[in-house]
């Protein structure tokens, strides 16, 4: 078999798999061919990559002429073949263009967006192409009438008028009468409108969840012919991947960016600190090995209230040495809930009084078991709000920082070897889908834990 | 204290990624056979870089940085369940040649630069081959029926401008700058 005539035959997809795949074990097996198979690949690669200034590249300039005596009524013609050809790609650039626009970007809230290949500024019509968002919130009415909010960090690609694909992050669907039979594309799901109000999140996995605000929709999972009609009120949970993580190569060098020399970092994984959050109901069980604290607060769903607790061992401090202290935490996307449904969110850290509880440990912690900690007021003698922070609505996954006086001196004031800090939301929602939010726990495989930076000398 | 604001973080991530885009998408396209995927892997991995970029360490190489979440994208890559792949890609095959493209480094703009001036000379029958193939997006077969070509002829002459292009681009990499 010719391996090297393959290699091109490959790029346009004119091979059997049988034929593929003895490719690419020649390729694995033979260094020689693997070079030869990289060089001519980056031909193709790059005619890819810059296939939309092919056109104004090769209509520009007329190749250059050879044999010029000999050729000079054939230069006329082939510059007028020329002309024709570069009207024809003006042509079809402009066609292109204006290409039946299928959506209209109708909002763009403190939008950052990651270079889409469509149009960002707010009131562009969209052609098909996809929008990566960094921050913010973009709305889009396609042209069927259907309204799809995207909710940072996302990636929509538009397909039609009547069609959207989420790759990541979350969206929810406005569809009216008018464009019944939209439909959500996921990896995993395909969601089906049919006339209603619903929000799809899908997680960097490519997992997805749909809930359902009014109406009726109907999903349809993997490669199964059967669909699930989901109504108001109702949720459907796509199967989770035994997948471990995400990124697990990009490992994180160092716990967290510095203050300043002479401060010293004391994390949730430090010596016996740990970190846990407790949810009503405790549905779950104990949390204390979740990568994630998800924290939430919330009147119109009780079993979603959330909360979470860290301990930090501070035994290798005295009190004296404290001179001043942070609270850092890193933002991660939960991928519960939506955005748009809560306001921008204020959180207060409270500090837990020694010896309440004497004996919680982030393995059997539960809202159950968590006694004062979860009250719906917290005692002042219990729980010293110590300091607040806000979220604002859409921002990024972002790294939190919180100090006060009142935090030093909390810590100032301790005793005990560990002290405890209880993160409460205080902003509630507008719907039962509203977001949970969510800090990396110690176990988080890439980003830091929970960290108290503490400055210890001057 | 060095710390930059949230805006002044965005800003230096958007610089890098405008910058080395180009050269992070023939890096995608290079590894993924099926151009709609390689288009969403690409915007995936915009986002999963903006994601950690807390991790990237100012001075280091972002391309190299880059490399390595797409690789990790591509491997991780799971398509729309409704589109059947038209090859099963073994993830020793996209490592191998991953390791190969990198031990070139990161010669994106030399050789695009080489591949521009050397599109300029093909002749007006390639060129119109090379638009509807790459620009149009356009199937051997439609090609075929376009240009009233067998479908054989098509991909022969595809591979012979593939070739030439090949031949000039290592040609003018090779040559000491004049």
């Amino acid at each position: 078999m010719n391996h090297r005539e393959n290699i091109d035959r490959s790029f346009d997809g004119q091979l059997s798999p049988e034929e593929w795949d003895a490719l690419q074990a020649a390729v694995i097996a033979d260094p020689e061919l693997r070079r030869d198979y990289v060089e001519k690949r980056w031909i193709h690669a790059l005619l890819e990559t810059q296939s939309e200034s092919l056109p104004s590249l090769l209509a520009e300039t007329p190749p250059a002429p050879t044999a010029i005596a000999v050729a000079r009524p054939f230069l006329w013609l082939s510059a007028a073949a020329a002309l024709v050809f570069f009207c024809a790609t003006l042509f079809l650039m402009a066609d292109r263009r204006s290409d039946d626009f299928v959506a209209t970007l109708i909002e763009a809230k403190d939008c950052r967006w990651a270079g889409s290949d469509l149009p960002t500024v707010e009131g562009a019509g969209l052609g098909t192409g996809t929008l990566a968002l960094m921050e913010g919130m973009a709305t889009i009415r396609f042209k069927s009438g259907a309204t799809v909010t995207l909710e940072a960090p996302g990636i929509l690609v538009v397909e039609s008028a009547m069609k959207c694909r989420l790759l990541e992050g979350s969206v929810v669907a406005d569809v009216p009468e008018s464009a019944h039979g939209f439909t959500i594309d996921t990896p995993k799901m395909e969601v089906i409108d049919l006339g209603t109000r619903f929000g799809v999140t899908t997680t960097p996995l490519g997992n997805s969840n749909v809930f359902v605000f009014e109406g009726e929709v109907k999903v349809r999972q993997g490669e199964s012919p059967g669909a699930t009609h989901l109504f108001a009120g109702h949720s459907l949970v796509g199967a989770t991947d035994p997948q471990p993580d995400e990124d697990q190569e990009v490992r994180r060098s160092e716990p967290l960016p510095s203050p300043g020399d002479g401060w010293t970092p004391v994390s949730t994984a430090t010596g016996r600190g740990g970190d846990a959050y407790v949810r009503r109901g405790d549905a779950h069980g104990p949390t204390g090995g979740h990568p994630l604290l998800m924290v939430k607060h919330t009147d119109l769903a009780a079993n979603n209230e959330r909360r979470a607790l860290l301990t930090f061992d501070l035994s290798s401090l005295t009190p004296a040495q404290i001179g001043d202290a942070r609270l850092a935490l890193k933002m991660e996307s939960s991928g519960l809930g939506f955005s748009s449904l809560v306001p921008d969110s204020s959180f207060a850290v409270y500090g837990i009084a020694e010896g309440n509880p004497d004996d919680w440990s982030e393995e059997s912690l539960l809202w159950e078991n968590a006694g004062p900690l979860v009250e719906e007021s917290l005692s002042e003698s219990i729980a010293r709000r110590l300091t607040t922070f806000e979220i604002r609505k859409g921002s990024p996954n972002s790294l939190i920082e919180t100090r006060s006086d009142a935090l030093t001196e909390f810590l100032r004031a301790h005793r005990g070897e560990l002290v405890s800090l209880l993160i409460v939301r205080e902003t509630g929602e507008s719907d039962k889908q509203g977001l949970v939010h969510a800090f990396a726990s110690k176990e988080h495989p890439t980003s830091p834990a929970p960290t108290l930076w503490i400055q210890t000398e001057k | 204290m060095a710390e930059t604001s949230p805006d002044q973080t965005a800003e230096n991530y958007l610089q890098l990624l405008n910058q080395h885009e180009k050269s992070l998408a023939a890096y995608v396209y290079a590894l993924v056979n099926d151009r709609h995927d390689a288009e969403d892997i690409i915007q995936s991995c915009k986002l999963t870089m903006w994601k950690q970029f807390a991790q990237f360490e100012p001075g280091s190489h972002f391309v190299a940085w880059a490399r390595r979440i797409a690789l990790h994208q591509i491997l991780n890559y799971r398509r729309s369940a409704k589109r059947k792949p038209l090859y099963s890609i073994d993830p020793a095959f996209i490592e191998a040649v991953a390791a190969e493209i990198d031990r070139e480094g990161d010669t994106y703009s030399a050789r695009s630069e080489a591949l521009q001036e050397c599109l300029k000379q093909l002749p007006e029958n390639q060129r119109r081959l090379v638009l509807l193939r790459y620009y149009e997006d356009h199937d051997i077969s439609s090609i075929a029926q376009e240009t009233d070509r067998t479908e054989t002829a098509v991909y022969k002459l595809l591979s012979r401008v593939r070739s030439a292009l090949n031949d000039c681009v290592t040609a003018r990499l090779n040559a000491p700058a004049s």
